[in-house]
């Protein structure tokens, strides 16, 4: 990366470094935390509330069922549902529902189907189904594993599509039907159908390209918001004159145990409760100065691998929590971060590859270019609930700090490399 | 805030030599096809036009349309035999003219 390259346009942003590289090394916020904790306003949350979920997103009520704050979804029945006789159903329209991504995704996001999956990018997380019907299941073992899989398996990453309402028993019957009638391989027409031989995506953009990465505007924004006084008369640069020198590394070591909230600390959050005990800007998460901010205090520790302070008995215990909640069982679709991003790691779901939680952190915050904006991992987190149908918490919850804090003990190591840009 | 154009060119040359420019322009390029929650057109404002001068004569100069997506980005060639000034124009439907400079030393 050459700055001077990034910045040429910005003859704002240039004097400011320039101007820093005269401020001797007492400014840095690293050796003055040693003496003295960084002011953090403790009373107030750091995003709005009520919380309210963002425009465009699906307004769909899932209160019926787990989120990472609270357990509500009804226990798994334990026995398979016997059948009065064999099945009648409708194939055809078996095959309608199988493709319906309206009823929570279809299940060509998982199975290839034979015909139904020949060219609607099935995935792989599932076994390949086209050929079920030579397999001589039963319609009683073909109809529980769509109702409800978990009395097979309990530990299952199927979703319970009877038992949690997206299909009801007729539709059902109307798959199994469908299922009974592959009997030949899925005629993929292209390598790209294929989820056996479709090529993992590999992101190769120049992130740190202000010309490829329109994230990479809100470091500008951030060195602009610096100089910016708050609602109390002062300015980040008050304090930290020379911030390249401060943050070098700073944001690589977070998230953090933060006692005096009791509850783990991220960037983001971090952001709002400083500048509001600080300067006095009110800089909640999930607005555009925060995501600013945040962009600019991880790229400032660009290129610094990922070290967490694991070493308390109160980050232990956090460390812990994280992990029992990325195993979490949420939403209607009843996934957990693990399901997803441990079980199907490194398989399609439809045209999406899931990923290991190891490179799921390094480039956060990032730009998303499907939706022209800048995403942090807390907004991403959110993004996972509501699309397997579980209501999102607000983006300070404790519970997204534990997350983050097992997330980024996964990624440490990594360096960072922030803005990163993904679709 | 308005954001700032993007310029990458290198800042030295040789006599002669022709250089890569890549422009970017902050903008929604809104095209007037769209429609508001209360189906009303979203009116059409979009850059138009865009010119690169260096030392006062044009190098390239394009026409945008509608259909040209948010944030247009232009990459062209310029060859150059002496030292000098790039000057970059966006010329937005509201009138508005933006303009970015960039200097270059040829040796």
């Amino acid at each position: 990366m050459t700055r001077g390259g990034i910045l040429v346009s910005s003859a704002v942003a240039v004097a400011v470094i320039v101007a820093g590289a005269y401020v001797v090394a007492s400014s840095d916020a690293n050796a003055q935390a040693k003496k003295k904790e960084a002011p953090l306003e403790t009373k107030d949350d750091a995003s709005t509330r009520p919380w309210k979920r963002y425009a465009g997103w699906p307004t769909r009520d899932y209160s019926k069922y787990n989120t990472l704050g609270n357990l509500a979804t009804a226990p798994a029945p334990k026995t398979p549902r016997k059948l009065a006789g064999p099945i009648t159903g409708d194939a055809a329209n078996g095959a309608k529902l199988v493709a319906d991504r309206a009823r929570g995704g279809s299940c060509l996001a998982c199975h290839a189907m034979g015909p139904a999956g020949g060219a609607a990018l099935p995935g792989n997380v599932g076994p390949d189904l086209s050929e079920i019907g030579n397999a001589g299941r039963e319609d009683e073992w073909l109809f529980n594993m769509v109702f409800d899989a978990r009395v097979y398996n309990p530990e299952t990453v199927m979703p319970p599509w009877g038992t949690h309402g997206f299909f009801n028993e007729q539709e059902i019957n109307d798959m199994v039907a469908f299922l009974k009638t592959l009997k030949s391989p899925a005629p993929f027409k292209t390598v790209l159908d294929d989820p056996g031989k479709r090529p993992v995506p590999v992101e190769k953009r120049e992130n740190l390209d202000p010309i490829e990465n329109p994230g990479m505007w809100a470091v500008d924004k951030a060195q602009e918001l610096w100089k910016q006084a708050g609602a109390a008369g002062k300015s980040c640069k008050s304090c930290h004159s020379n911030a390249k020198a401060a943050f070098k590394t700073w944001a690589a070591s977070m998230p953090k145990w933060e006692p005096r909230l009791n509850k783990v600390l991220a960037v983001e959050e971090f952001v709002a409760r400083h500048a509001k005990a600080t300067t006095g800007a009110n800089w909640l998460m999930e607005t555009d100065e925060n995501r600013a901010m945040s962009v600019y205090l991880h790229f400032l520790a660009n290129g610094t691998p990922i070290k967490l302070d694991t070493a308390s008995p109160a980050a232990k215990a956090a460390l812990e929590r994280g992990k029992v909640l990325s195993e979490r069982k949420l939403g209607q679709l009843n996934m957990a971060c693990t399901d997803c991003h441990g079980k199907a790691a490194n398989h399609w779901i439809r045209g999406q590859w899931m990923g290991e939680p190891k490179g799921q952190y390094d480039h956060f915050p990032t730009w998303r270019t499907s939706l022209l904006a800048i995403w942090d991992i807390r907004q991403r987190f959110q993004w996972c609930q509501v699309n397997i149908r579980a209501d999102e918490l607000p983006p300070d919850a404790k519970e997204y700090g534990d997350l983050e804090f097992y997330l980024a003990s996964q990624n440490e190591g990594l360096k960072l490399s922030v803005p990163g840009i993904r679709h | 805030m308005a954001e700032k154009p993007r310029l990458k060119l290198p800042k030295e040359a040789k006599k002669g030599e022709v250089i890569e420019i890549k422009t970017l322009m902050p903008h929604t390029m809104e095209s007037g096809q769209r429609k508001d929650k209360d189906g009303k057109t979203i009116p059409r404002k979009i850059i138009n036009k865009f010119t690169a001068e260096f030392n006062g004569k044009p190098v390239f100069s394009a026409n945008l349309d509608p259909a040209i997506a948010a944030n247009p980005y232009m990459q062209f060639y310029a060859k150059v035999d002496a030292s000098g000034t790039f000057k970059f124009t966006w010329t937005d439907d509201d009138g508005t003219v933006i303009t970015a400079e960039e200097k270059i030393t040829v040796g």
